[in-house]
């Protein structure tokens, strides 16, 4: 079973698809959620979902813009997606019926 | 204050491994973070990954076994070589004369209590080597912690003076008494600079260089890193069972193993180990070519 940030991370990396690296997962993280997402938190949460094999990371090329440093891009697995699906549906599950709303 | 946050993140980052390193530092530079923002991100993700390493047992080991311990020991011994050496050097450089040199007697007595200052010397570097070798091995990746707890423990137990009751061996030069010596004590330089430079040159420097080099005792091969580990702990035994403590319970429970045997003659003789290692390693001989190589 997945962490609500875990499945955060695993949604936005499979939103930006080939492009998904720290900085970009970072910054779509923040923009959807409009919280901050630290870097601490990011790279520790890589490392544990690369650990249950939901995602695979290599490091890329460097970039001008990122003053000659490579960038660690992120691949969501088959194992991830069936990870972040089956979350998805517990949620949707959970959530059946209850309007907050209207609380 | 930009530039010093950015100076403090790029020593924290160097914490990090070397891939990981890069890609924070190019992450940073491409959000365009200010040096405290950077800086609070970096520090976050040290703590985390040195909180990670805390969950294996050798680390802890490296505490509980060397740390706090052998802390203690070696500030007993760094202070027993200290006042040692110092009455001697106030001995001579007090009364020093030129035409002393031509007595035969005292051509005889300098030369055999410089020897024995000199080899006191050589075997508190060599414990703390050892000492540093031991703890860079087993804590690996934590040994920043490690190593600032390591420093902590010798200057808190050098600065209220440890307890020098347990502190005897034969291995080092002893004062004794203090009191008996106290013209030379009453001098600030002997009571108080000179243990703390006889600390910082003979153990904190040892020390330091050891731990480098256990860092590294991963990549040699299997039989090199038992032969040294035993070598090493046989070291640290030496520094252990000197004490009354332990010499107490030697006589009780383990007669044969009293001070004064074969097994102490040769323990005297692997102390000087890293002696050896560091000719080896400058000579470059193939047993200390590295597992990759």
């Amino acid at each position: 079973m997945l962490g609500e940030f875990e499945y955060l991370l695993l949604t936005a990396a499979a939103r930006l698809g080939e492009d998904a690296y720290g900085a970009a997962i970072r910054q779509e993280i923040e923009d959807v959620t409009g919280r901050r997402c630290s870097i601490g938190a990011l790279y520790t949460t890589l490392d544990r979902l690369e650990a249950k094999t939901f995602i695979k990371t290599r490091m890329g090329s460097p970039t001008p813009q990122r003053g000659g440093r490579p960038k660690r891009m992120v691949r969501v697995t088959a194992q991830g997606i069936r990870a972040a699906r089956d979350f998805y549906a517990a949620v949707t599950r959970v959530s059946r019926g209850v309007s907050w709303e209207a609380l | 204050m930009t530039r010093i946050c950015w100076w403090l993140v790029d020593r924290l980052s160097r914490l990090l491994e070397p891939d990981e390193r890069e890609a924070v530092r190019g992450d940073l530079a491409e959000s365009g973070e200010t040096g405290g923002q950077a800086l609070r991100g970096v520090l976050g993700l040290v703590v985390r990954r040195q909180a990670a390493l805390w969950k294996h047992w050798r680390p802890w080991l490296a505490l509980i076994g060397v740390v706090i311990p052998v802390g203690m020991l070696l500030t007993i011994a760094s202070r027993a070589t200290a006042n040692g050496s110092a009455i001697y050097i106030w001995l001579y450089a007090n009364n020093w004369d030129w035409s002393f040199l031509e007595n035969a007697g005292f051509r005889h007595d300098l030369a055999h209590f410089s020897a024995g200052v000199c080899m006191s010397y050589v075997t508190l570097m060599c414990w703390s080597w050892t000492s540093g070798f031991v703890l860079g091995s087993l804590s690996r990746g934590a040994i920043p912690v490690n190593g600032a707890l390591f420093y902590l423990v010798l200057l808190l137990a050098e600065l209220p003076g440890a307890p020098r009751y347990i502190g005897h061996s034969p291995l080092l030069y002893r004062t004794g008494d203090v009191d008996v010596h106290s013209v030379v004590f009453a001098l600030a330089f002997y009571r108080v600079m000179f243990p703390l430079i006889v600390q910082a040159v003979l153990v904190l420097l040892p020390s330091l260089w050891g731990m480098r080099q256990g860092l590294r005792l991963v990549t040699f091969r299997p039989l090199l890193q038992t032969t040294l580990w035993i070598a090493a702990l046989a070291t640290l035994a030496a520094i252990a069972i000197p004490s009354h403590v332990w010499w107490r319970f030697n006589h009780l429970y383990l007669p044969l193993v009293a001070w004064d045997g074969w097994q102490a003659r040769l323990l005297r003789l692997v102390v000087y180990w890293p002696i050896a290692y560091m000719a080896a390693q400058w000579g470059g001989p193939i047993a200390f070519q590295e597992k990759n190589t």
